[in-house]
Order: C-alpha cells, then structure tokens, then sequence
C-alpha cells in the first residue's frame, strides 16, 4: 500500500515534513520558513513579530459580518512551533556536555535518549552511577555523549540546544514522534488554512514560538493582533493505558475540547459552541480535563482586557517524551471542529453581556 | 413612602446567606455576576461585564460636579467573586465521580464533603473512600490520595452518566452556620465575606456625596492565579484602587499573624500597597475609631491587588483584608463585625477620596511628602 492510499495522507505528509524540522524554544526559524512555504498558497497575508511568531491572515468574506459592513470577528488559532529539548551549560574536559531543561524535561525519559544540536550532531544521554537505579535520575545525574575523546573534540559550545533526536515511525497505524508537542498543531492549522472557506470571521492562524518555556510567544501574538476570540491547538493526556491517573481522554475517540488544565478554564460559553458545532456536524469529540500542563490559550485569554479563550486538543500518549503516540482519526475530527466554529456564526459569543467595552443596564 | 432595605440598613446576615449560596466557581462567575447585578445594580448608574466575566459598575460623582469642572478623581473597588471548588474529570463504574480541584484545596479537607454536583440539574452528592477497616497499613491514617477518593450523587450508573460530563463543575453544599455571638462559618467567606463589605460600603456612599468617579469591578479567577483582574482594569482608567480580600486570623496553631476575629480589617502595608493609600485609611480607621490592624506583606499579597499594580501603566493599590478562620476549608469563619468595620473604611476612603489624594500619590513617590 502506498501512502497515498492510507486514509489522511495529507495529515501524513504534513506530518513527515514537520516532524523532522529541528526547533527547540527560541530556535523556530527553520520550522517558521517550511510553515511559510506550507501556507503561502492559502493566506491574505503574513508578518513575523519581534518574537518570531508567524502571523498569517485570512480575511472575512467580503462585506464583514453578515454583509453589514461591521469588522468581521478576529478568530486567532495558535499552533506553537517549538519543541521541548536540552541546553548545554557546560563541557568537561573528557568532552561530555552537562545540560539544562528547555521547556518540561521529565528525566525519567532521558537514559539512552538520542539529541541533535542545530548542525546535526547526534549525542546519547547515560548517567552516572547512582545509588538507587530504580529512581528517575536529577538532571545533575545525566550527560550527553557526542562521541568525543575531550573537550577540545567537542564541536559544541555553552548555550548550544538539542532537540530529541527526530524520527516519525507509525505503529498500528498510529504516528510516533518526539514532537507532535506540537506539530501535530501546526499540521491541524495548515490543514484548516487550506480548507478555509472565507465567511463571517477572519481567521488570524499564528505558528507561536517559545510555549513550551511558558507561552511566551502566544502573549506578544495576541497583544498584536487584539482577537475577539483565540483557540489553542495542542496536545492533550491520555487516560487510556494501563493503571493510568483517571483521565477520561482516548485516542481515536474524537477531538479534545478544552474544559481546564493546569494553566486557566476555558470559556464555557466557547466550549458550549464547540460542543453544539461538534454534536451538529457528528464529528466525534470528547471533554478534556487536564491536571497539569496548559496552551498558549492561557496566553490569549488573559490578553488586553481578556479573550474568551478555549482549545482543541489531540489526546497523547507518552507527551514529553521521545516518543509520543496520537491517532490520526483525533487529528481529523479536531479539524473538521476548527472549521465548523471558524466557518460559522460566532457573534452569540461576543454578546450575551460579554462585549468588550459596551455598557448595558442602568441603575 | 416605604422603607426600603437600605432604608432600615441591610441584614447583614441574609446578605452573606445569600452571597454564599451561589456557587460562582473559579472560571464559572456567572450566576455571582447575576447576583451581584442585583445586590449592587440599584447603588450604580451603569453596570457591564467584559469577555472575561467579570462584574463592572461605574456611579457618578454626587452632587454631578458644575459644567467645566476638572475631571472628577477616579476610584476602583475591587473583590474577587470566584469561589473555591471542583471539576468532575472521569465518570467511572457504578457511576462514581472522579475530580480534580479548582483552586487550592487542602487534600486532608476533601474526605466527607457534603458537595452539590453542577451537572444537568444540581445534584447532592458525597465525597466517598474505602472505610478505614479496608484501607490496609500504607494508608490507614494518612492524607488520601486523589485516587482514593470519589463522588457518589446516588444513583444507578446510567443516571449518573445522563446527567452528569466530565468537566462540570462541583461546589461544595455548605449553608451558612450562625455560630454564637456574631461568628459565621461556612464556604466561600473568601471572598463573599469582601464582596458584602463592598455593598455595605456602597450602601453608605450612597448616602452621602462624593467628589470621585466610583468603578467597581468584581474580578473572576483570582483563586487560579489572579487571572481576572489584570483584563479586568485594561479599560478602565482610575487614578487608584482599593482591593478587598480575605486574610488569616489568629486560630490555636497560627498565632504569629496580626488579625483576629472581632479585631477589625487589616490594612495591608508593603511594596504591593502604595503608601499614601495605605496611610490615608490607617487614618480614616482611626478618625472613625473603627477597630483595624495593620498586616505587613512583604512580598506579593496574593491578592487581586499584586496584578493591578502593574496593569497598564501602573495602578496605586491598596488593601483592606477581612480576617478569617480555617481559609480555604468549607468552615472559613468570620465575624459580621469585621464584614461592617471594612465596609465603613472603604465608605469612608471612597468619600474622602478627591484631587488632592491623586496628587499625593505621586508627590509621594517623588519626595513631596504630606502626613
């Protein structure tokens, strides 16, 4: 079978290209450039801010809300580019590099972890001996190995990243990666740029950079585009292995729709909408409730003076690890959710009382 | 004429009774906003809620000043609405509940709750564990984890599942308790215990004049890390604000704490609280020989007050802190006297506030001092 002929090849494409484009926090230039490319064809226009967040704008149908000539709502969707890995803070001189976490490290997952630096070097991570083996090691404990015999082999500096070693494999048809945190996002937002038929709302699509140490780019994106409405795409957990914490979260079981994490509550009402678009066109979705861990909805929400703000997330297995599993089928449905809320009427949200500078009721 | 409540002066009891008995959880104000439309709709000229949630009202100066006349100085009162409570995140077998705080709740706390489940309809529920005969050695006698405990709401599985959805939200069912004397026990008194000072203190306001623009804001999601407060004050332009929150009183194994119920507001002093603000209600507590104490914040207040003092262009803050027992526990306990105390200082800051008052604020800060 080729894999044109797989169900959501144009998931799998984009997949195998984002997949392998190197970009810890603050390094996304090279996942930036290829989105750039990906998107072109399909967007009004595009700008990169300060931060390095690409910005691309798909206007309203002509004529703005409803042919009022009133501004079209700004919908702003984010998909953050970069990915979690390693910074190096020091090289002893037998040439093994100490490192520091960018973003959620968990070092449970690091002993025998491949990394690349920027110009392709490949390190392993070992550890030192430790008393007990069966505890995760401290960041202390752990090292990269870069295959050289000294410091003076060492091609590396101080401050030099790595990323997970990239590798796309596909298991009962379910992709593994290191980083669908979070180019299965950015794989969602250029399907949907693609699909976008321009109707009541504009959709400002932003590729964020540095979320994964603290949504840092979401903030200045927001501020910068003034939404009336944001939506986070990002992975989720899963609740579906074995003795796994209660979450009620399965792959293949519909997209996530966000109700909390770790980092804010989203908007009842949007969710509300989510889940009526969702139940109206029978895409399949489930109700996330995340304990930990946020988006860079929690970014948007709180920008100027406050977005109603929400998610739609793809339930993962192993996130923030090296290899990470979703299902294509979440993929799929959380598209086809971003459509039908972007494509449809979303001005009940923007009333109901929740209007930004109005006054209504007097004493 | 008929006297109408504010006439006779309001029951401070029925008012907390019924502050604490809308749930208003973090993230869900609604239906505290409706409550507050009604509480303090009549005390405002114009009332509005922005894309967060949160409550705003604005009342003129009184008597409107003449034509022509300087902008009048503008005041913001402040008290968060949201409330402490839980989210369903898995509805298993038997049509158990599993949940997940919102807000910080003490894990020794959640055993034994009484709690209403917020689902289709409202659902009394309990929160269950396995009896101490067959918890075995690890946990008998400990803190139980998460996973040790659920909801039961009593009903068969399918029931449970028609009703209820992961990501509703649960609060606890605690009606107010009138202890002896003048002390009340229940949920929520962080932070209904401030937003009833706010509305006595309006109800004072409202019988005199006042030189200052009155803004009120309500924030939403103070208690998942001040989340409202920062869009609440983005359009508002004031020249100050007063916060009002809840503080610890001294209880058996807290003592090095300056509040005590029945001792009055504390007035909270320190980089989070701008010093004229705070020495110009130390002296209004004292002129109006109202009880108060004085409560060192060293660092950030955990107030609503730490996000607007950096909002927008910098906001002078200060704070007025209601003590309470048992914080973030279902029998947070206060005394109504301390709720009358703050609301009177806050009347009294409020009328007092005018042109001069602004321009210490910043004479202050520039060496220009006034006592």
């Amino acid at each position: 079978m080729t894999p044109d002929s797989k169900p959501h090849a144009d998931f799998r494409d984009l997949l195998e290209a984002l997949c392998h484009v190197w970009g810890p926090s603050g390094h996304e230039d090279r996942v930036r450039a290829l989105l750039l490319e990906l998107i072109a064809p399909h967007v009004d226009e595009t700008r990169v801010d300060a931060l390095g967040n690409l910005i691309a704008v798909r206007h309203a149908a002509a004529g703005g809300a409803k042919g009022t000539g009133v501004e079209a709502p700004r919908i702003m969707v984010a998909a953050h580019m970069d990915e979690i890995g390693v910074v190096v803070t020091h090289v002893d001189q037998d040439g093994f590099l100490r490192f520091g976490p960018v973003g959620g490290i968990l070092t449970g997952n690091l002993i025998g972890t491949r990394v690349t630096f920027e110009d392709g070097t490949v390190g392993v991570i070992g550890a030192e001996k430790r008393a007990d083996q069966a505890k995760a090691p401290t960041l202390d404990e752990l090292f990269i190995d870069v295959g050289a015999d000294d410091a003076a082999a060492v091609t590396q500096r101080v401050g030099d990243m790595a990323a997970f070693h990239h590798r796309l494999d596909w298991s009962g048809g379910r992709p593994i990666a290191p980083n669908h945190d979070d180019r299965i996002g950015c794989v969602m937002l250029v399907a949907a740029l693609r699909r976008f038929k321009p109707g009541p709302n504009t959709l400002v699509a932003v590729f964020s950079t540095q979320e994964e140490v603290g949504t840092r780019g979401a903030e200045t994106a927001a501020y910068g585009v003034a939404p009336q409405l944001a939506i986070a795409l990002d992975i989720t957990g899963a609740g579906d292995t074995p003795k796994a914490p209660p979450l009620a979260l399965k792959l293949g079981a519909g997209a996530a729709v966000k109700v909390k994490d770790g980092g804010m509550i989203a908007s009842p009402a949007l969710r509300r909408l989510m889940e009526e678009r969702a139940q109206a066109a029978g895409i399949p979705y489930q109700l996330e409730v995340l304990t930990g861990g946020t988006t860079d909805a929690r970014a948007m929400q709180t920008s100027r003076a406050g977005v109603p703000a929400g998610a739609i997330s793809v339930p993962t297995r192993y996130g923030h690890s090296p290899s990470q599993v979703i299902d294509l089928a979440d993929v799929q449905a959380g598209v086809d959710l971003l459509l039908a809320l972007l494509e449809g009427d979303v001005s009940g949200l923007l009333g109901s009382g929740l209007t930004g500078s109005g006054m209504t009721g007097a004493g | 004429m008929t006297p109408t409540d504010r006439d006779r002066g309001r029951d401070l009891d029925a008012l907390l009774e019924a502050l604490t008995a809308v749930p208003g959880l973090s993230g869900h104000e609604s239906d505290m906003a409706d409550c507050l439309t009604e509480q303090l709709g009549p005390l405002v000229d114009s009332h509005w809620r922005d894309p967060m949630g949160n409550w705003l009202g604005r009342r003129a100066p009184r008597p409107a000043p003449a034509a022509g006349a300087a902008p009048a100085p503008r005041l913001l009162l402040s008290a968060h609405m949201d409330a402490i409570g839980f989210m369903v995140t898995a509805v298993e077998d038997g049509g158990f509940l599993r949940f997940t705080g919102l807000g910080g709740w003490d894990p020794r706390l959640l055993l034994a709750q009484p709690v209403t489940v917020l689902g289709a309809r409202p659902l009394p529920g309990v929160v269950g564990s396995r009896p101490p005969h067959v918890l075995g050695p690890e946990l008998s006698g400990k803190v139980l984890p998460p996973d040790e405990l659920f909801i039961d709401v009593g009903l068969p599985e399918a029931e449970v599942r028609a009703a209820v959805r992961v990501g509703d939200v649960i609060a606890p069912r605690r009606p107010l308790q009138r202890l002896q004397g003048r002390r009340r026990a229940g949920r929520a008194l962080d932070n209904r215990a401030s937003l009833a000072a706010l509305i006595l203190a309006m109800d004072l306001l409202a019988r005199r004049e006042h030189q200052a623009e009155i803004l009120l804001l309500a924030t939403v999601q103070e208690e998942v890390g001040l989340r409202g407060a920062r869009p609440g004050v983005w359009e508002l332009v004031a020249d100050a604000a007063v916060v009002l929150d809840v503080t610890f009183a001294v209880q058996t194994g807290v003592s090095d704490v300056p509040g005590s119920l029945g001792g009055g507001p504390l007035i909270g002093v320190g980089p989070n609280m701008h010093p004229v603000i705070e020495r110009r209600l130390r002296q209004l507590a004292a002129a109006a020989e109202l009880k108060h104490g004085r409560e060192p914040l060293a660092g950030p207040s955990g107030t609503d007050a730490w996000a607007f003092q950096v909002a927008a262009a910098g906001l002078p803050t200060g704070l007025i802190s209601v003590p309470i027992r048992y914080m973030h526990s279902p029998v947070e306990t206060v005394d109504l006297a301390d709720i009358e105390r703050a609301g009177r200082l806050l009347a009294e800051f409020a009328a007092a506030f005018d042109a001069a008052l602004v321009d210490d604020l910043v004479g202050e800060l520039h060496g220009v001092t006034e006592d």
